[in-house]
């Protein structure tokens, strides 16, 4: 492997791998013309206007927000892009999105980098050279044209959520006398499409309303994390998450401890193959409640049947307000949680069949076979699109698609796939290009471009359509669909102009209920008994809540945000149960071998408390080649180590480690076998002390942990009488935020939100490690208890901007001063950089600039928000309460001449959170929200004894009968 | 004490006297100069050599780390000192002696001092040049350090923050420095002036420039005193502000380990420990390398020797009365930081620091180990790693963990830092070995008033001084 900025030359010789400044300004002049225009939607983009004829709108410094979809992965979020310059900066949730509800994931918003990679591949190749569409669409055309009449074509994709694209998928396909359309998904959700099938009559996924159950019991499902739609889950579920009369009970069953498990309200560990049998129990409890004839016993742990009693008791207690959800890929499973769904008469309630989620469609049958007709080198020719099958599919399968006659990649990227492609058709960015996307059924959004290509790339729709000859731009394709099968369906009065001006600038449309009758229950189907799948160590591969999937990989982002259970950076690592660790000799940072599935992976151990003995937890997603790339990423000086090695990648890919079995691709392979290397690999972690318990031979008496998430009794966090006058005392806006720790799910959307808005470095693994990360938004995350009890507690901690800040005092040049409306504002070109007020915060949430952080990548650097300073080296920096947005909105309501309403300010964190979780406004307007939050007997102010007198306000978890609770307030 | 001495120095006379015996006049300014005078020895040559190559080590170090960042050194976001301010306490504390030798003591009239105050005011003002350095260097940008200082500016006018303990310590340190190189320097002229009298060609030009045209007149010795007693009496208040502003870093802050009321005399009594840790080793080494033992007699070690045990017994109830105030104040957060002070990860730090602070120098009542040269010097370098110890663990302690588990880090120093530690002692003892080859170590007029009194003259000049 070469170095990195050689690698494109080397790639692709003769290209240019990247625009140039130049370049990329002209480009952008056109782009806040074209952005601007169709986020008005006036007229289509036909011609660049330079500055000089600037359209009547357009303001240089002035933000333009373009409503689009999020492309990060299938669930396809409702996004608004904010635009400077012509360029897009950031990426927010779109509130007109009913099931986002303007929250968007931490994948999501980082996205926005893969607009300004340097290493897309520039254009369209033709046999490993650069080429012409022109040239491409003549080679591919004459291969199609043998193959119309025989010849096998498939056309492998991810989930496609497009309904112009399906429908341009199934023209192709139907072009040629055999050809088919394979979506796949990693992890699978094949066996819940298909359970659904079976029971209900249709293939798709139930629409699943967790604010409307009382009870959620939930099986290997990491639904607030990574399972398929987790901002819309954890939007709905937090609304039943605060204290008071109707708060849910949400138990889960997981063989690992992922996010969802870790906030629920019981946790049983079970092993991968326990779970069919407590499946089938939990089926069999509830129909004997139902009033079925008790069924002979399967054989279950003693615990976990007691477990499953209980819940199964709970759930019948709410039925009707329930859910049973499960993220299993085996089709038995799948069954039994629906027959016990149908039983708990959830559908139609908590499972909403009449506006079914459309957000996976993956088959994994019709890929299993399409594994064995590759295997058999009967395929003329493969379009992959939206996947990466070398990469994240079975290394079986990986092999086969080498004797593919013709492979044809969609790929924007040199990945896996593209290596060995004989054509590659590159996608543009989905902030790039036009596109649609129906999630739900009726709910559509529409994708607007928000910078012109940067690469020479077009859309899996327009590559297919001009295969078939039909050589019409993106827009004019979705106009046609939408004019044709959507605009129909809205059934109102408007014309189709306006309908799509309107869907236009809205971002999503919600269509009426069509009056088709809901798919029902149509009874148990008959299964053959239970076999107890093996016992014995298991291999459980996941997705990782900050690196969904593989294709997020080149994302230095996403690779430095810490996971929010390990709190682990820059790769990925076995997870092991401590009882296991123990008896095996290892602790975190030993590298062990692991075998399974006919694959060998070498990764560090990660100790994970809650963890079923049985089970290793491998991550996917990392592995990816060219990630290389981040061998330079951050400071470069003799003591440094590189994140990652020449040739080498961040992280290992446990892909090939994924088998079908019985049809389906599973994500837990047994048997597995765990070799210590004895070689060592420190994990980056970003935080080291795990709980709020504090070392036991350290405690003092009565102090064995820290009580920092709990309200204080007798205490309302109104502060302490103070010496002297508040000399503080002013008549405009006081700011302050409420975060409310019920609700924090730690999903760290708000983590990438802030590095995004605040123009964060990314400093890369040994900086990490060195206990150096920049971010101003941290996810403190504290283990309480072991095994099953095992629970996370998340805190979100930014700068506190304390009315009594202890920072201020210290600073001899005054870089650090409160502001007149209460904000704590760091001066940086007046920092001189002693540090002596990062050690005196007791939140420890100032960061220091201890290198000059390289910022290299010019095209990258266009992600930068302009409206934030780029620090540089040997200067404080933190949380401002994104002091920029404050001013925006105050010049708004100037300029508007109305005076500030509450909600005009929201700090990028708030404005990301899906939970809604954060609460930002005026403290001194009594009406705010924020003042009104403040007010919760459950808030309290951090550390309050110290006096500093915060103006953020915790509300706190409640206080949990069966724990040992220690307040030690003073 | 002092009176207790002064009682004792003037009732009998000192047992081991302040002087060989024997000793006239003439053989001081012959001793004191000739160094001076003839090209050094070996030893200092040897010394030399290492002094300098250490000093270069640090000037490397510190020249990448200002070119580079901050980050060559092992700090983080947790722990924002280490080295850098552990190093600057230590090298202020180091300081002190030299003032309480020459400021308080002269006012006491302690005629012991006389012989190694110059000594001991110039290891003040090395040690104060080498403290000097880490606040610079230990900023972010140390090319705007100029900002710490309150002038009249075009930018605003920018101010500083009076409130900030850091500011206070630049005046103190500041003040320090220039009263004590002043007093220095002043005490210096007639001694310049002797050395001018014996030199000829382009050294007595030198000398005499720097003699200030000393005549040794009555009026002049007059005026010469006058001015010594205003000096000491401005310097004597420096040995209490200056390191108690230097603990005010600590104290103003709300950090648990820091944020404690008895810091300015604690550290006040440690850096006059500490300093007279570092003038007894410096002395040991001086008396024995220039000769100079019928000047630096058993009498004058046996007086830093009680001042070591007393100062060191007075830290020691300063560590105690830190343990009982965090005991006492009932905060659960006080109270962990000295459990994981003694017993954390540092314990091996406070460890060394109460054994070497509290516990060897106990050794010194004993009279033989007092009367050990040997046990001495190593008793002095003990005191010196002990008070260096201190300082560590009280600011890398205390960051290290305080009220957020989550942030809960260890600082481990990088090569960088320790090359700056050892540039540090080079540039220390490159400076102390150029003062002894090219300024009378000691100070000769005054010795010459100690001498066995068959000068009866003498007696009435000392009385005025």
């Amino acid at each position: 492997m070469n170095h990195p900025t050689s690698h494109d030359e080397l790639l692709f010789p003769g290209d240019d791998p990247s625009p140039s400044r130049r370049a990329f300004l002209r480009l952008a002049g056109f782009g806040i013309a074209a952005g601007s225009l169709a986020g008005c939607s006036r007229r289509a983009p036909t011609s660049a206007l330079s500055w000089t004829q600037a359209p009547e709108d357009v303001v240089a410094g002035r933000a333009w927000w373009i409503a689009t979809t999020c492309g990060g992965c299938p669930s396809a979020c409702g996004a608004l892009a904010r635009c400077r310059d012509g360029r897009p900066v950031k990426l927010e949730g779109n509130e007109l999105d009913v099931d986002s509800r303007g929250g968007l994931c931490a994948a999501g918003q980082a996205a926005l980098l893969g607009v300004y990679d340097s290493q897309r591949v520039p254009g369209p190749r033709w046999q490993g050279r650069s080429t012409t569409w022109a040239e491409l669409d003549s080679q591919v055309g004459l291969e199609l044209d043998a193959l119309r009449k025989r010849g096998k074509v498939r056309v492998l994709t991810s989930t496609i959520h497009s309904p112009s694209t399906r429908r341009a998928i199934q023209d192709f396909v139907g072009h040629f006398a055999d050809a088919r359309h394979v979506a796949y998904d990693v992890p699978s959700a094949a066996a819940l499409l298909d359970a659904h099938m079976h029971t209900h009559g249709v293939r798709v996924l139930p629409d699943m309303r967790f604010e409307r159950a009382r009870v959620v019991a939930a099986f290997e499902a990491d639904f607030l994390g990574t399972w398929i739609a987790p901002v819309h889950f954890a939007a709905r579920h937090a609304e039943r998450r605060v204290p008071g009369g109707d708060r849910s009970m949400h138990v889960q069953f997981e063989s690992r401890l992922s996010l969802t498990g870790s906030r629920a309200d019981r946790r049983t560990r079970i092993a991968p193959h326990e779970l069919r049998a407590a499946l089938e129990r939990l089926r069999d409890e509830i129909a004997v409640r139902a009033g079925a004839a008790a069924p002979a016993r399967s054989s279950l742990r003693e615990e976990l049947g007691a477990a499953i009693e209980r819940i199964a008791e709970e759930l019948w207690g709410a039925r009707g307000a329930s859910l049973v959800v499960c993220g299993t890929n085996d089709l038995a499973g799948q069954l039994l949680v629906n027959e016990a769904n149908a039983l708990l008469e959830n559908y139609g309630r908590t499972l909403d069949l009449a506006r079914p989620s459309l957000q996976r469609s993956g088959d994994d049958r019709a890929l299993e076979q399409l594994a064995g007709e590759l295997e058999r080198g009967e395929i003329d020719m493969l379009v992959c699109a939206g996947c990466n099958p070398a990469y994240e599919l079975p290394s079986a399968f990986a092999r086969a698609l080498g004797r593919v006659k013709t492979l044809v990649t969609c790929s924007p990227e040199h990945d896996e796939t593209a290596r060995i492609a004989h054509c590659v058709a590159p996608e543009p960015h989905f902030l790039e290009c036009w596109n649609d996307a129906e999630p739900f059924a009726g709910s559509l959004r529409l994708t607007q471009p928000t910078v012109p290509p940067l690469r020479d790339a077009r859309t899996l729709r327009s590559t297919l359509r001009a295969w078939l000859g039909d050589t019409g731009s993106d827009r004019e394709h979705i106009e046609e669909h939408w004019r044709e099968a959507i605009w129909p369906r809205a059934r109102g009065s408007e014309s189709f102009e306006a309908f799509f001006r309107r869907a236009l600038h809205d971002g999503v449309v919600e269509l009426p209920r069509e009056n088709v009758a809901t798919p029902a229950f149509r009874g148990r189907v008959a299964l053959e008994p239970s076999t107890p799948g093996p016992a014995g160590a298991t291999l459980v591969l996941y997705a990782k809540v900050t690196m969904p999937s593989g294709a997020h990989a080149h994302n230095p982002w996403l690779q430095e945000l810490p996971d929010p259970i390990s709190k682990a950076t820059w790769g990925n690592y076995a997870c092991i149960a401590p009882g296991r660790a123990a008896s095996e000799g290892l602790s975190d940072g030993d590298v062990v071998r692991v075998e399974a599935g006919g694959a060998v992976l070498e990764l560090p151990v990660y100790v994970q408390r809650g963890q079923h003995e049985d089970v290793v937890a491998v991550a996917l997603g990392y592995g990816r080649v060219g990630t290389d790339r981040f061998m330079r990423v951050g400071p470069q000086w003799i003591g440094a180590s590189p994140t990652v090695d020449s040739g080498d990648a961040v992280g290992v890919n446990a892909a090939p480690m994924l088998a079908f079995e019985g049809g389906y691709l599973r994500s837990d392979v047994h048997p597995l076998r765990l070799v210590r290397t004895g070689r060592r690999a420190e994990l980056a972690r970003t935080q080291e002390h795990d709980t709020l318990q504090l070392p036991e031979d350290l405690a003092p008496h009565g102090h064995a942990e820290r009580d920092l998430l709990h309200a204080r009794d007798g205490h309302g966090g109104h502060g302490n009488p103070g010496l002297w006058p508040d000399d503080h005392a002013n008549d405009g806006p006081r700011w302050g935020m409420t975060i409310d720790l019920e609700r924090c799910t730690g999903c760290s959307a708000c983590v990438v939100a802030c590095q995004a808005e605040n123009n964060v470095p990314v400093v890369g693994r040994d900086e990490v490690a060195r206990h150096r990360e920049m971010s101003w938004l941290r996810i403190d995350r504290y283990f309480a208890g072991e095994g099953d009890e095992v629970r996370a507690d998340f805190q979100p901690m930014l700068c506190q901007h304390c009315a009594n800040a202890p920072c201020e005092a210290v600073c001899p040049v005054l870089a650090t001063v409160h502001s007149a409306e209460g904000l704590n504002q760091q001066v940086y070109n007046r920092c001189v950089g002693t540090r002596y007020c990062a050690n005196t915060c007791p939140y420890k949430v100032r960061r220091f600039n201890w290198f000059d952080y390289a910022r290299e990548d010019e095209l990258a650097n266009h992600s930068l928000n302009p409206d934030v300073t780029v620090r540089s080296r040997g200067v404080m920096e933190k949380c401002s309460f994104c002091v920029q947005r404050i001013q925006e909105a105050k010049f708004e309501a100037r300029r508007t001449g109305r005076p500030l309403a509450d909600g005009d300010v929201r700090p990028a964190c708030a404005q990301s959170c899906p939970a809604r979780a954060i609460t930002f406004g005026d403290l001194a307007d009594a009406k705010s929200a924020v003042a009104r939050a403040t007010a919760d007997p459950r808030a309290f102010a951090l550390l309050e004894e110290l006096n500093v007198q915060p103006s953020i306000r915790y509300l706190g978890r409640e206080r949990r009968a069966g724990r040992k609770e220690d307040p030690h307030g003073h | 004490m002092a009176t207790r001495i002064r009682a004792t120095t003037l009732q009998v006379a000192p047992a081991p006297t302040l002087v060989a015996p024997g000793t006239r006049s003439s053989d001081v300014t012959r001793d004191v100069c000739s160094p001076l005078e003839r090209r050094p020895g070996r030893m200092w040559w040897i010394g030399l050599l290492i002094a300098g190559s250490a000093l270069l080590v640090g000037v490397a170090c510190v020249a990448y780390q200002i070119k580079v960042g901050i980050g060559t050194w092992g700090l983080d976001r947790t722990v924002g000192w280490g080295f850098d301010i552990t190093n600057f306490v230590f090298w202020v504390g180091i300081g002190h002696a030299g003032t309480l030798i020459s400021a308080v003591l002269l006012l006491f009239r302690q005629k012991w001092r006389t012989s190694i105050n110059r000594s001991a005011e110039a290891m003040t003002i090395f040690a104060v040049i080498c403290a000097g350095l880490f606040p610079v260097i230990h900023m972010g940008r140390p090319w705007l350090a100029y900002w710490v200082f309150p002038y009249p500016n075009g930018r605003g006018p920018l101010w500083v923050n009076f409130r900030s303990a850091l500011l206070w310590d630049v005046f103190a340190i500041g003040t320090y420095f220039t009263i004590s190189l002043l007093f220095w320097y002043i005490g210096l002229i007639p001694d310049l002036a002797t050395v001018r009298d014996r030199a000829r060609g382009w050294r007595r030009k030198l000398y005499g420039w720097l003699s200030l045209g000393w005549t040794g007149s009555a009026r002049s010795w007059s005026r010469y005193e006058v001015a010594c007693a205003l000096l000491a009496a401005l310097a004597t208040p420096l040995v209490v502000s200056v390191h108690s502003v230097v603990s005010s870093d600590f104290a103003t802050s709300v950090i648990p380990g820091w944020h404690a009321n008895v810091f300015p005399p604690y550290f006040v009594i440690g850096a006059v420990f500490s300093g007279f840790g570092m003038v007894l080793t410096l002395m040991l080494v001086a008396r024995k390398v220039m000769g100079y033992e019928r000047y630096i007699t058993q009498r004058h070690i046996l007086a830093m020797c009680k001042v070591l045990v007393f100062t060191g017994s007075i830290v020691g109830l300063a560590y105690a009365t830190e343990l009982f105030v965090a005991w006492y104040s009932g905060s659960a957060y006080e109270q962990f930081t000295f459990a994981n002070r003694m017993r954390g990860p540092l314990g091996w730090g406070y460890g060394i620091m109460v054994g070497c602070n509290v516990v060897v120098p106990q050794l010194l009542w004993l009279s033989r180990v007092r009367n050990s040269l040997l046990a001495v010097f190593v008793i002095s370098l003990l005191v010196n790693v002990g008070m260096w110890f201190e300082r560590y663990v009280i600011i890398v302690g205390s960051l290290e963990r305080d009220f957020l588990p989550s942030s809960w880090s260890s600082y481990v120093p990088t090569p960088i830092e320790f090359g700056t530690l050892l540039g540090s002692f080079g540039l220390f003892f490159t400076l102390f070995l150029l003062f002894c080859r090219f300024l009378p170590m000691i100070s000769m007029f005054e010795v010459k008033t100690v001498l066995a009194p068959e000068h009866g003259a003498e007696h009435s000049r000392e009385g005025r001084a």
